[in-house]
């Protein structure tokens, strides 16, 4: 396994990709300075940073976007390149193979959102333990969304494209109008975890997010799930 | 190793459609040690009927055996074959050496350090192994692919359209590499879709025409058995009447008919015949041949082989 996933880890760090993710990654530490340059004053870490930073930006835009950049390439370039038969060809289970590009994922994305909300965090002075359970929720995130769509990357080559339809129209705009996409919506467990571990940090989200314990139920089941149709997948499809 | 009365390959009523499109249609073989040609022309079901026996398909009907096991999703068996497919695409900024590394180990090759530099000195790639494989020509990829075929010593090796973008010196050693490792047991199924490529390799070979299976044996026998089969020709020439009555006296020749735009229609039973004796008869006669065509669709592509070859 990794031997796959070391081959992956390169695969995935493209420089064009990176260029992209890191600049996306950097984002919020970047608006957090622009607002203090222009001497709009210091933002601190409740409010307006919690409702426009952490939940527009990261988790409704960052989040998916650089998880999913990734996790579609995961598969999506093997089949692309058409070199799936390579992996799939050698005495190496589909558990293995499976595991080693959704981990290969993980490595990348995982520090960089984390960082990306974390070290915008520091700039407006949170204090250790709110970071701790900002990492913590966007771990649960990025890994959830990094599960459904390295089974996207294997489903459709169009995986990029609609991918970024279902986080824009779903976990972008439904997800904050309808109440109960919170469900359904791995932006709406994220929340609902950040809110469940601490209240009044978070407490912008309060009435819009789900309970804490749906929340931590659907992050396992979309996880557990989607992998598992991911090696469903990779078993009965015809490898070109 | 497999059991003296099993073949190493066996395929069994295997179909494969696709919507309404059958690209394989029941094909039955079985292949033992040695080196087996599958020859056809391009589209005619080969890389299809590969996939499902190299366990990258699965059937829509009938069934494939690799040493007595069902090759799809049994990756235990991968152990013991090696596959090269027709897609030449590499990693290409793994070098020349890595890539072959890479699937030693993938592969559970104990002393993968050895295993790798002899299967690139088979290749005779020694001397580029540790450049990037983006930067190779089309055929060292395809020779640094073979050597990631068989760094693990595989049992059986099953290959697409291997000599695909080399050159002919680069065929004389695949050649000589083939024999070498049939002469060590192995059992070797190569595609391709020029005869002469797999004539004087191939001990046996399989000819695949519309995804059937055509005819099956020695090079000759098939040649021999595709020129018993009967087909339409249509011929265009400067007096479709004059010609029409010298080949209706041929023996292979079943009918003759002018058609609608004063064209010969002609069903041989022996191709070969035909092709002799149709220009002999026109020259001995002063008849002008414009054009000399196979009618029947389906096996329009035999018809080229014979002609072609």
């Amino acid at each position: 396994m990794a031997e796959i996933f070391l081959l992956s880890l390169r695969q995935l760090l493209g420089r064009w990709r990176l260029i992209v993710i890191l600049l996306l990654a950097a984002l919020p530490s970047l608006l957090v300075l622009l607002i203090r340059a222009i001497g709009e004053g210091e933002m601190a870490f409740h409010g307006e940073f919690v409702g426009v930073v952490i939940d527009a930006m990261i988790t409704g835009g960052i989040m998916p976007i650089v998880t999913m950049t990734l996790a579609t390439a995961a598969f999506g370039n093997e089949l692309e390149d058409k070199t799936l038969y390579f992996l799939v060809l050698k005495p190496v289970s589909r558990v293995s193979i499976v595991l080693a590009k959704l981990l290969a994922v993980l490595v990348v994305a995982l520090p960089l959102v984390i960082a990306s909300g974390v070290v915008a965090s520091a700039l407006v002075n949170a204090e250790a333990q709110q970071m701790g359970i900002l990492a913590i929720a966007l771990a649960a995130g990025v890994t959830a969304y990094a599960s459904v769509f390295t089974l996207a990357g294997l489903l459709t080559p169009r995986a990029l494209a609609y991918g970024l339809v279902y986080v824009l129209v779903w976990e972008g705009l439904l997800s904050t109008i309808v109440s109960g996409i919170g469900y359904l919506s791995v932006r709406g467990y994220t929340l609902a975890l950040l809110h469940g571990m601490d209240e009044s940090s978070f407490a912008v989200f309060e009435g819009r997010v789900i309970e804490f314990p749906a929340a931590i139920v659907g992050t396992v089941v979309v996880i557990a799930a989607f992998f598992l149709l991911a090696l469903y997948r990779l078993r009965t499809m015809d490898v070109p | 190793m497999n059991s003296p009365n099993v073949p190493v390959i066996a395929v069994k009523g295997i179909s494969k459609w696709f919507g309404s499109v059958v690209a394989v249609n029941d094909v039955s073989l079985s292949i033992d040690p040695g080196i087996t040609g599958l020859l056809g022309p391009n589209g005619a079901g080969k890389t299809t009927l590969l996939k499902m026996i190299e366990g990258l398909a699965s059937p829509s009907d009938g069934t494939v055996t690799i040493f007595g096991q069902t090759p799809r999703n049994n990756p235990a068996l991968h152990r013991r074959i090696g596959v090269m497919s027709e897609h030449e695409a590499v990693y290409g900024f793994q070098t020349g050496r890595q890539f072959v590394e890479w699937s030693a180990k993938l592969h559970g090759v104990a002393a993968t350090a050895e295993a790798t530099a002899l299967a690139i000195e088979r290749v005779g790639l020694a001397d580029a192994q540790n450049r990037p494989l983006g930067t190779y020509s089309r055929g060292m990829r395809q020779r640094m692919r073979l050597a990631a075929t068989i760094v693990h010593e595989p049992e059986a090796i099953i290959l697409d359209e291997p000599l695909n973008g080399t050159d002919p010196r680069q065929r004389i050693e695949f050649h000589d590499l083939m024999r070498q490792l049939a002469d060590e047991g192995r059992t070797i199924l190569i595609s391709s879709h020029i005869l002469e490529e797999v004539e004087t390799l191939a001990d046996r070979i399989l000819l695949m025409v519309s995804g059937k299976l055509a005819a099956s044996g020695d090079y000759r026998a098939i040649r021999a058995k595709l020129d018993e089969q009967p087909y339409s020709v249509r011929i265009v020439t400067s007096d479709s009447r004059k010609i029409a009555a010298a080949l209706v006296e041929l023996d292979s020749i079943e009918s003759v008919s002018i058609g609608a735009e004063d064209d010969v229609i002609v069903l041989s039973k022996n191709v070969a015949v035909l092709q002799r004796s149709l220009p002999r008869i026109a020259k001995d006669r002063g008849i002008r041949l414009e054009r000399v065509e196979p009618l029947d669709e389906s096996l329009e592509s035999v018809f080229s082989y014979i002609v072609e070859s």
